[in-house]
């Protein structure tokens, strides 16, 4: 890296010297080769500026922009049916990682057994993550944190067409302190019971 | 003679002031006189701001200058004060604001940058955005970027949306773009679209926003999660991850035939896909090595191999305009700004305060700009690519994230 500046540096300085040089070589010719007249300070060139030098004033510039305007998302999909949250426990994940520990077996039993019970029931898993990583990675985190939970489920016998995953990454934070106790809890996946409306 | 006079004249036709390409030019000094006329000092105001934050010019002080505006311009009143660049104009106001402008190199009479421009009162930050363009052209020979836009996400009543601000934070307009989460938008390499992936109704859809025609199109839906990513130089093709099979993978998505392109697929993650800009090589973030690592792959998804060794999580990847560098967020305790060259050599980091994420690059690749939380709430930050001069440009109450820089 230094040496890599080193160059830089004299390339600088070659530069700075050619342009000094120019400079200079361009200033005799314009004075008639003067040959006294090498200093750094040198007085302003005699010339005077002919007049059809001046530029004629061109058609001005005109300055326009491509106009902005506020567009409406149209496709904004009504809120989803009715729901019952808090049946079961979060399933916790250690950091950066996305295996359900062997401590949840019994959850995941519980809620293989409410899906077989109630067979209409469909189930929607949400991937959370602690707020330290960044946001598209933490988005995936969590996608693959609810993807490992409904693999755990469909291996206990729940239909996979009946459990919907989705991520909210770092975005819902059930705990808002920079702690680890509170980045323990955020770093879960949710269960969601989705209840079909009318039923 | 007459062959050093043609190279001589062939030499003061690209005269470079200032070599932009070496790391280490000497900044020039430049006088910029508040224009005459109403609205001149602010127009001059815009021009010294956009000149200043490119490190490349240091702005002598008006206290200093010996000429009056009035007077002609004089190059003996400048030399022995070691400026080399001088700025004067005027403003007439009739219907419109018409700006005559004169750029003076002190080495000669004439101006090297003589110029009228138009615009309506409502343009007057274009105009000068505009106007400094040319100046910064005239003294560097590069395109200027100060006409160019960042738009970004930003929290609007619970929801999030879209937003729009000019480079320097100004003009801060709404799209109307929801969604209960929005990542994101990429821009087409001609500036006339975004690319963005929102979450309505627990679905996450892919989302195309049309700005000649400012309408927003679905491109995509599917369960799981969608994410979108880079377009394609030729604007015909859009990269995104998806979890629609499983886990989450990288696809091609054609916007000309809806057809999809499966490009990776593994029992982890793989997110984050960034084009590099000739098309023909994508970066993107997987775990298939135990952490969250940048690794680099043909666009045919093929010849993959890991970018970054250091640190246990590098993420989101964005390519430089030139495509020699990689621009991205690794882990250093809090999520640092780092950047690296595509064969993971040159590793530095450029931020240290707070936590920083989702680095994109200005389109002449001399800017970034990004995502922090160092004084709080989540906003966007600008900085030159060696890591000086960083702000944040949002407004302070909106929270914001995942800035892209405009290409044009």
């Amino acid at each position: 890296m230094k040496e890599i500046m080193a160059k830089a540096l004299r390339m600088n300085k070659v530069f700075i010297v050619l342009a000094v040089a120019v400079i200079l070589a361009s200033f005799m010719l314009l004075t008639g080769c003067q040959k006294k007249a090498v200093k750094t300070e040198a007085p302003p060139p005699a010339v005077e500026t002919k007049p059809e030098e001046i530029a004629k004033p061109k058609e001005p510039e005109k300055i326009t922009e491509q106009k902005v305007e506020a567009v409406a998302s149209k496709d904004v999909v009504a809120p989803h049916e009715e729901s019952k949250e808090d049946m079961f426990a979060d399933i916790l994940f250690d950091y950066d990682k996305y295996d359900v520990k062997d401590s949840y077996k019994d959850e995941m039993m519980k809620v293989s057994a409410y899906m077989t019970k109630n067979s209409s029931a469909t189930l929607s898993i949400e991937g959370h993550c602690d707020e330290r990583g960044t946001n598209e990675y933490n988005l995936a985190l969590g996608d693959r944190r609810a993807k490992a939970v409904k693999d755990y489920l469909v291996s206990l016998g729940v239909p996979s067409a009946r459990i919907e995953t989705i991520s909210y990454g770092e975005e819902r934070p059930v705990c808002a302190e920079q702690s680890e106790d509170c980045w323990t809890k955020n770093r879960r996946a949710h269960i969601v019971i989705l209840t079909k409306a009318g039923k | 003679m007459l062959a050093i006079h043609f190279w001589l004249s062939g030499a003061a036709e690209a005269k470079i002031y200032i070599d932009i390409t070496s790391p280490s030019a000497k900044k020039l000094p430049i006088a910029i006189y508040d224009l005459q006329g109403p609205y001149g000092k602010e127009i001059s105001e815009i021009i010294r701001d956009d000149l200043t934050f490119t490190g490349l010019f240091v702005y002598i002080d008006k206290a200093s200058y010996i000429e009056d505006p009035a007077q002609a311009y004089n190059p003996g009143n400048w030399r022995p004060l070691g400026i080399e660049a001088v700025v004067k104009g005027s403003v007439g106001v009739t219907k419109e604001l018409t700006v005559t402008l004169n750029l003076y190199d002190t080495f000669e009479i004439r101006p090297i940058l003589s110029k009228q421009y138009q615009a309506e009162k409502e343009l007057i930050r274009q105009m000068a955005h505009n106007i400094a363009n040319d100046i910064y052209t005239a003294l560097t020979n590069a395109p200027g970027i100060f006409r160019t836009k960042i738009a970004f996400v930003a929290e609007d009543d619970g929801e999030k949306g879209i937003y729009l601000m000019d480079w320097d934070g100004q003009r801060v307009r709404k799209l109307g773009l929801k969604g209960t989460l929005v990542l994101s938008p990429h821009w087409s390499s001609d500036g006339s679209k975004i690319f963005y992936s929102s979450e309505r109704g627990r679905q996450w859809g892919l989302y195309l926003l049309d700005f000649l025609r400012m309408s927003e199109k679905r491109v995509f839906v599917s369960r799981g999660t969608n994410m979108a990513g880079d377009f394609f130089p030729q604007g015909d093709r859009v990269m995104f991850s998806s979890s629609k099979d499983g886990t989450p993978d990288l696809f091609i998505l054609s916007l000309k035939d809806s057809s999809l392109k499966k490009l990776t697929s593994s029992y982890g993650i793989e997110v984050s896909p960034s084009v590099s800009p000739d098309g023909d090589y994508i970066t993107f973030v997987s775990d298939r090595g135990g952490s969250p690592q940048l690794y680099l792959m043909r666009s045919d998804g093929s010849d993959t191999r890991r970018v970054t060794f250091e640190g246990s999580y590098n993420t989101s990847p964005s390519w430089s305009p030139k495509g020699d560098r990689i621009v991205f967020s690794c882990r250093r305790g809090k999520n640092q700004i780092c950047m690296v060259k595509p064969d993971g050599s040159e590793l530095v980091q450029l931020t240290e305060q707070g936590n920083n994420e989702d680095p994109s690059f200005s389109p002449d690749g001399r800017y970034i700009t990004f995502t922090s939380d160092r004084e709080g709430k989540q906003g966007v930050y600008i900085m030159r690519a060696n890591g000086e001069a960083q702000r944040r440009i949002s407004p302070k109450g909106l929270r914001s994230s995942g800035p892209r820089w405009s290409p044009n």
